[in-house]
Formats: structure tokens, sequence, C-alpha cells
């Protein structure tokens, strides 16, 4: 991106990473003066692969496994935000996991599994790359209300 | 995460503020099951103070749908903003869940009254 404001931050493999990710998140959007009702897509996207990462990919390195972050912002009509995170855990392309059923009833439907399938919907691009031994995510959304 | 909890009658409203995400999930979830292992069946939850809601949020959902299941048990939701409310159609929850827009519906709901 060109313009506008780029944040990079680095964030430990446990909930405590994942709350001061968002919390940055938070941050960027309050200082760009962006409202809720066009950044909730974003916010959740990245607590999904987050949750993700520090779950599954790095599940039990905690402290010792850091995700990096760079969250950007660029102003327009509309503006644009785009986030990267990269972790050095096992190879996973998040966009390979198959769909999850969702027209299944209460009692068949499998808790779980339904976070990948949520950016997907929600981002415009997601981009997953594996570079030098580690997971690369790009995600960007223009920042205007969900038309549903 | 704070939650509110009101007793309505029969009825136990529980009503979330804030984010529902992977990290705060584990309170919403530690209180709903807290209030069904004390025999809570009719339970409103009120989304209204939920500025949005992640997977892990929809699991807690889901849990507590599948432990009010009628005829014992309901579970109603209600005062779903925008992007709750989108984030339930896109996971193909709505189907699964009873929804009021706001709570006196959701109680009426709840207590076994037909709905409007």
């Amino acid at each position: 991106m060109s313009a506008g404001e780029t944040r990079r931050l680095s964030v430990p493999a446990t909930d405590a990473g994942i709350k001061a990710a968002l919390a940055a998140l938070e941050r960027l959007w309050a200082e760009q003066g962006v409202s809720r009702a066009v950044t909730w897509p974003v916010d959740v996207s990245l607590d999904e692969v987050l949750a993700n990462v520090v779950h599954h990919g790095l599940e039990g390195r905690g402290e010792s496994a850091q995700v990096e972050l760079e969250l950007s912002f660029e102003p327009g009509d509309p503006p644009r935000c785009e986030v990267r995170v990269a972790d050095d855990g096992p190879e996973f392309d998040p966009l390979s996991a198959p769909a999850p059923d969702t027209t299944l009833g209460v009692d068949e439907r499998p808790i779980g599994g339904l976070g990948i399938e949520l950016v997907k919907r929600l981002m415009d691009e997601i981009q997953y790359e594996r570079r030098d031994g580690r997971n690369h995510l790009r995600l960007v959304r223009r920042l205007v209300a969900m038309e549903h | 995460m704070e939650i509110g909890d009101e007793q309505v009658g029969e009825t136990r409203v529980i009503a979330p503020r804030g984010r529902i995400d992977s990290v705060s999930s584990s309170e919403l979830e530690r209180h709903l099951v807290a209030r069904l292992d004390g025999g809570a069946r009719r339970v409103v939850i009120d989304l209204a103070g939920v500025e949005y809601v992640s997977s892990a949020g929809l699991r807690v959902l889901l849990l507590a749908a599948k432990r009010l299941k009628p005829p014992q048990g309901a579970l109603v939701l209600c005062g779903l903003g925008p992007g709750v409310r989108t984030v339930l159609e896109l996971a193909g929850f709505t189907s699964l869940f009873t929804v009021e827009p706001g709570r006196e519906q959701a109680l009426a709901r709840a207590s076994g009254a037909k709905a409007p």
C-alpha cells in the first residue's frame, strides 16, 4: 500500500498475544476515525487467523513463539485495510481447508471449523504463501458496510 | 468482558457486553455452563451490547443450544446488531437459533408464548 499508516508488531503465541494484536488494530481504527460498523469484519478475521495460529500451528510453544503482524490502513473512498500475519509454525494453508457444511442442524453441527470459512466470506482478498520456512497470510478488505 | 445476568420469572437473561472473540469467549462459556449446570432451562442471550462475535463465540452459542433443546429447554437470542447478525448468517447459524429483535419478545418466546 502507498500512503497511509502501517503498524508492525510482534506478539507471543498466547491468548495475551491475541489480545495485544486486537488492541493494536483497535487503536489504529480509533486514530484513523473509522467506524466500527465497517471495521468489525477485519477484527473478526484477525481473531480467527490468530486463534488458528496460536491454538494449532504454534500450539504449546507459547511465549517462545512469536507472530509477526503488519496492520496497514490506506485512506480513501472507501478506505482500505491490509493485514499481514507471519509465523514459523508447520506449513499450513488455511485456504486449502475444506469448507464446513453450514446447513447442518444443531445435533450434527461440529463445534469449531468455522473460523477460516468466516474469514473467506468477510475478506475481499486472502493470500497464503510459504516462504523462508514461514507461513505468510495477507488479508485485504475495503472498509465498507457488509452487503448482505 | 462484562456479563449481565438476571432472572426474569422462569427465564435467565444473560447479556454479554463487548467483543466475543477467541480470548473472551471462554469467560462467556464458563458463565453459561455454570448457569446450565445450576439448572437454568429457559435462557435468553441478549447480544445488544456485543460489538462483534467470532467463531469462538459461535461455538459457545452452539454449545448452549445443544444443552437447551426443546421441549425441556429454550434458548432465544435477541438484540443482534448488524455485525453479529451477519456473522450468524454467514455461518448458517440463524436457522439453528430462535432469534427475536428485542428482550421483551425474547422473554415471551422463551416462556413458551406463541411467536407474534
